[in-house]
């Protein structure tokens, strides 16, 4: 059964974008929106409603750190939980996105497993599920 | 003997003759290099250059390992798809000679449970020829690391070109390249023995766990 939640999903691979999205579909997550950097993720936040954000880190314009940081300094968004997917694998990477507020981190390549632990982790965590 | 032995000694001296010549040239090179503050930079771009090596062989092993993954599956998927067509056949046939009997006997329930087994192996299959193409990627993060460094080291060149121009020629200074984002290191290639960081998805869960995550 589909799950109403809304997703957005932010990588500069549109490969990467199209995974995750045929991802979050096969577990029942079929509304999601994508954008390719920072910047037009966090214009499509604020001015659509979203639930969920999944997150790459090393991107152009603007990158995963730096819109987890407007997230969470946005009283509007700050409340939608970021799950980071990123190849950046260094422990420091990992410390300061949970310092900043991420809901979770997978480091790519990941399984489609992985990812829906998580997901299913954050959802009923934040009280979403 | 006489003329062979001294014509290799005319030999031996033009040998070092030049090895001495070059020997110069190498010592005016690098102190140039050094007036011109451009050793330490060219240097820099050279240690460098065993880190583009393995980044390229990261790649080479990335791709080889998605499209035997993709090759693999797609085997896989195809036996599947072959047995699918096979049950189909035998069933219809069946079916055509006896219906009452075909479903009386439970054929038509054991091949409606094998063709329900058999699309969701097929869905697995699938899923993993899609997960195979994170690869791009991944590859294309390391790709644009290699790419920066020879942009490095071109401008670096171009550089000491400018400077080291006779004073008629006139050469343009090109435009300076974009930086990437120094801080993030992407994909790593190379994770044995490096304790700053995770090799495996637990690890992560391991270490957010420590933080109270």
């Amino acid at each position: 059964m589909a799950n109403p939640l809304r997703f957005l999903v932010v990588d500069d691979f549109s490969t990467m974008r199209r995974i995750v999205r045929n991802l979050l579909k096969e577990s029942g997550f079929s509304e999601a929106d994508e954008a390719e950097d920072g910047v037009v993720a966090l214009q499509k936040l604020r001015n659509s409603n979203f639930d969920f954000v999944v997150s790459d880190i090393n991107m152009p314009n603007m990158n995963g750190f730096q819109l987890l940081a407007e997230i969470k300094k946005d009283e509007k968004l700050k409340h939608i939980p970021v799950l980071m997917v990123t190849a950046e694998a260094r422990k420091e990477d990992i410390v300061l996105a949970a310092q900043q507020g991420a809901a979770g981190y997978i480091v790519k390549p990941f399984t489609k497993a992985t990812l829906e632990d998580k997901l299913i982790h954050i959802l009923k965590k934040t009280g979403l599920q | 003997m006489e003329t062979s032995d001294s014509t290799q000694g005319a030999g031996e001296a033009e040998s070092a003759d030049v090895h001495h010549k070059i020997g110069q040239l190498t010592r005016q090179l690098h102190d140039t290099l050094r007036e011109l503050g451009m050793a330490e930079k060219l240097r820099g771009s050279a240690e460098e250059l065993p880190d583009a090596k393995s980044r390229l062989s990261y790649i080479a092993k990335l791709t080889g390992e998605a499209a035997e993954k993709v090759l693999n599956r797609v085997d896989q998927a195809k036996n599947q798809h072959d047995y699918i067509a096979a049950e189909t056949h035998r069933v219809k046939a069946l079916m055509i000679q006896d219906p009452v009997a075909a479903v009386a006997k439970g054929h038509i329930m054991n091949f409606l449970m094998d063709m329900e087994q058999s699309s969701q192996q097929i869905d697995q299959h699938l899923t993993e020829i899609m997960m195979a193409q994170d690869f791009h990627d991944l590859t294309g993060q390391v790709i644009a690391r290699v790419v920066n460094l020879a942009t490095t080291i071109e401008d670096q060149l171009v550089g000491l070109l400018i400077q080291t121009a006779p004073p008629h020629t006139q050469i343009a200074k090109p435009a300076p390249s974009v930086e990437g984002h120094p801080t993030l290191q992407g994909p790593v290639v190379n994770p044995e023995g490096n304790t700053e960081v995770v090799t495996s998805q637990s690890e992560v869960d391991d270490l957010l766990a420590s933080l109270g995550f």
